[in-house]
């Protein structure tokens, strides 16, 4: 139902420690994701993003406030939604495919019909012919493409991503990414990705959750008005750098007490 | 949770120790399989002072003491002659490797026979276990010794036997006494064990001889006792070794 | 060139020769040993008697048969040891709670000779294969329960993360995850325990059995079959040594 959000967050609220001596991650977040949307959260190191992550996914507990995903409130680990973790996270004894087809595994799916599932998700990715490989063998970049292939290949109505590109260079990011735009325009996969890099926010999403440095607060959404295909036309035209810029100004305020927070700490 | 959880821990084995108490009291568990726990908490006392615990606690510790003795002696020259010549050490650490590794400990008859039924054949049986970690560690440790100190003790003109004695036996003893640790672990080992076997030495016999009078809360308390004697070695072992090399 | 080939010829040569020189030097001084006549009798055999002792053991069929029943309870050990070891390990491994709680009475036990627990052994599990077997499986299960914890907790925290987010239940945390994260350290514990296991198996036969190597063994010795026994002993150490080097080599593919 258009309209109706896919994901809810409410007024999350998540402290760390005691109650005088704790730091207080994420403060009174709230934001929505509608279906088929690409949205993106961005903000300084340290302002609490992958904490948030953490707390959507269902892996963190004890918060203020609440995450609902399709009317149900999130009390762990949702069936709905799918994470991307940032380090390296595929099984190194599995190869690609068994890789893929894990989540199939854990549902009980028959060996055939799991790796004919997978196999079609391995090509999504654009791993076709690398099935029996070991990640071993792979590339960062194919690393990486295996763990978003073998969570794209549960079905879930959200993918969340938590800086998955940041491993790799730069030009592997920007791949990739068109690659993840590719794919999320074809399967109208609402997506939440956290990032820290400004052009890969504006490259990939709708719109644009701009966090303030610890506590991490909402500052601001920004809508990104871009076209859709993001061509290389799109992507060097000048409303491009222009709404970079804009979110730059936003970020750059928080990066700098983000700065010198670490100063004065060190 | 640091202190919650090693409680948790003994509490649940004391809870463990009451349900086996009950079993047995019920007769799930028959007692002449397995004596009640509290008749093995009473036996505890009960050993120490009818079985002469204290003496016997002494005699396994003069035959580890004895072996210890023996595996020094024999061990750190052994390992000095080995680290004299490359050729040598290529040649024998494998061997002395090897020797580490095999169990000789299964020849306990053989021993019987060669040294007789006597403290000898257990401390004999010790020093074989433990002798090879000494070897080992002490051509280790002289072979660490940084060059810059001999050097310094060539420079100063010592002669072969004072830089020996002055500059690498030093410097290789942190080495030397992690070998006498592993060679102690391993002597302890196998005299406890063979005390049992051949029946003969101070606690790893009282459990066989109480095993073979039937004496059942006896024997589980020996064996319990004899764990602990065992905890509290190793605990002091590494309390000595970490306090050696924070002083090094 | 030809300088380099000599140096790296010649210590390689110095090395066999000093090894022929002490081999020889060993069996020399056992020889003369035995024919001095100072120990008693055979205590001491020729190494003739013993090279013919070797021979008519390898001949003999009930060697075999024994080796079998060693053999058997051997590898019973081995499995159950192995598996109460990696359960007790993976356990321990993958919750910091369990392992604060138990973890160090198991590093208390591990270093205590277990040969001492036969007699409660021989009570649980009777006087045949049952007590021997249990003897094995009890000094294999140490090595591999302390191997498999920790390398469960080595597993990258990433790893277990994503079971939870798929939604993992525990059995498939462990079978899925866990159990082929830890192969390394299972294998290498496996290793640690083939040979104390071997041991136990052995000791536990020659203190009370009527089959077995270690049977064999105290047999030769209330026969005082020395050059019988001299044999056995040989050829034992070698199997178990020969075992362990096997599971070296295996470790390092």
């Amino acid at each position: 139902m258009r309209g109706r959000a896919a994901l809810s967050v409410e007024h999350v609220t998540k402290r760390f420690g005691s109650a005088d001596t704790g730091i207080t991650a994420v403060e009174d977040m709230s934001f929505h994701v509608a279906p088929g949307e690409f949205v993106s959260v961005i903000g300084p190191s340290g302002c609490g993003k992958s904490t948030l992550f953490h707390i959507i996914g269902g892996l963190t507990g004890d918060y203020q406030g609440r995450v609902t995903v399709e009317d149900e409130i999130i009390t762990g680990p949702h069936p709905a939604i799918g994470m991307v973790f940032q380090e390296e996270s595929t099984f190194p004894w599995r190869s690609v495919i068994d890789n893929v087809a894990f989540p199939l595994e854990l549902r009980g799916m028959p060996r055939a019909e799991r790796l004919e599932h997978a196999r079609h998700y391995v090509a999504l990715v654009g791993l076709t012919g690398f099935e029996r490989r070991h990640p071993a063998e792979l590339s960062g970049g194919m690393r990486q493409r295996v763990s978003i292939a073998r969570t794209l290949a549960a079905q879930p109505k959200i993918l969340l991503m938590d800086e998955p590109f940041a491993s790799l260079d730069e030009q592997t990011r920007l791949l990739l990414g068109t690659k993840v735009l590719q794919i999320q325009q074809q399967l109208h996969q609402t997506t939440l990705l956290i990032t820290h890099s400004l052009t890969e926010a504006v490259q990939l999403s709708d719109r644009i959750v701009v966090m303030t440095f610890r506590p991490g607060r909402l500052r601001r959404i920004v809508p990104v008005h871009l076209p859709r295909p993001r061509t290389d036309e799109v992507l060097t035209s000048p409303e491009f750098g222009a709404t970079v810029a804009e979110l730059w100004s936003d970020l750059r305020e928080e990066a700098n007490r983000g700065l010198a927070d670490a100063e004065q700490a060190g | 949770m640091k202190v919650l959880a090693p409680a948790f821990g003994i509490a649940t084995l004391i809870a463990a120790g009451g349900a086996l108490q009950a079993a047995i009291a019920t007769d799930v568990i028959s007692r002449y399989v397995m004596p009640p726990p509290s008749q093995v908490i009473a036996a505890l006392g009960r050993i120490v002072t009818e079985e002469h615990v204290p003496v016997r606690f002494l005699l396994t510790s003069g035959e580890m003491a004895a072996a210890g003795l023996l595996i020094l002696a024999v061990g750190v020259p052994v390992g000095w002659w080995l680290h004299h010549s490359a050729t040598l050490r290529r040649a024998f650490e494998p061997w002395v490797a090897a020797w580490a590794a095999a169990p000789l400990v299964l020849a306990y008859p053989l021993f019987l026979v060669l040294f007789g039924r006597s403290s000898l054949t257990i401390i004999v049986l010790g020093s074989v276990a433990g002798i090879a970690p000494v070897i080992l560690k002490t051509v280790e440790g002289l072979a660490a010794t940084r060059q810059v100190l001999i050097d310094v003790g060539r420079s100063l003109l010592l002669t072969r036997g004072q830089l020996f004695r002055k500059v690498q036996f030093p410097a290789a003893l942190p080495s030397i006494f992690t070998g006498l640790r592993l060679g102690l672990t391993f002597s302890l080992i196998n005299i406890v064990g063979v005390e049992f076997l051949i029946n003969l030495g101070g606690l790893g016999q009282l459990i066989n001889e109480l095993a073979e009078r039937y004496d059942l809360a006896g024997t589980y308390a020996a064996i319990c006792f004899v764990v602990l004697a065992s905890m509290l070695f190793f605990a002091v072992m590494e309390h000595v070794e970490q306090w050696l090399q924070r002083s090094r | 060139m030809a300088a380099t080939l000599t140096l790296s010829r010649g210590p390689a040569r110095d090395v066999l020769r000093a090894r022929l020189v002490g081999a020889v030097a060993i069996l020399a001084a056992w020889q003369a040993l035995a024919s001095s006549g100072l120990l008693f009798r055979d205590v001491v055999p020729s190494l003739w008697h013993i090279a013919a002792a070797l021979i008519a053991t390898l001949v003999d069929r009930a060697f075999y048969t024994n080796l079998g029943v060693t053999g058997f309870e051997f590898a019973v050990a081995i499995l159950l040891g192995g598996v109460v070891g990696t359960i007790v390990g993976l356990l321990l491994g993958s919750s910091r709670f369990l392992a604060a709680a138990y973890e160090r009475w198991v590093h208390y036990l591990a270093p205590t000779p277990k040969i001492i627990f036969f007699p409660v052994l021989l009570l649980l599990f009777g006087a045949d294969s049952g007590s021997k077997i249990a003897m094995g499986a009890l000094s294999c299960g140490f090595p591999v329960a302390i191997s498999v914890a920790a390398g469960g907790r080595e597993v990258r925290p990433v790893l277990i993360r994503v079971g939870h987010s798929f939604r993992a239940n525990a059995w498939q945390m462990a079978t899925k995850i866990y159990l082929p994260a830890v192969r390394e350290p299972l294998l290498n514990g496996l290793r640690l325990g083939f040979g104390v296991a071997a041991i136990g198996v052995l000791l536990a036969e020659t203190k009370l059995s009527k089959a077995g190597i270690g049977f064999l063994v105290m047999d030769a010795y209330r026969r005082f079959d020395m050059p019988g026994m001299y044999a056995l002993l040989i050829l034992v150490i070698l199997l178990v040594a020969a075992v362990n080097t096997a599971m070296i080599r295996l470790g390092r593919h």
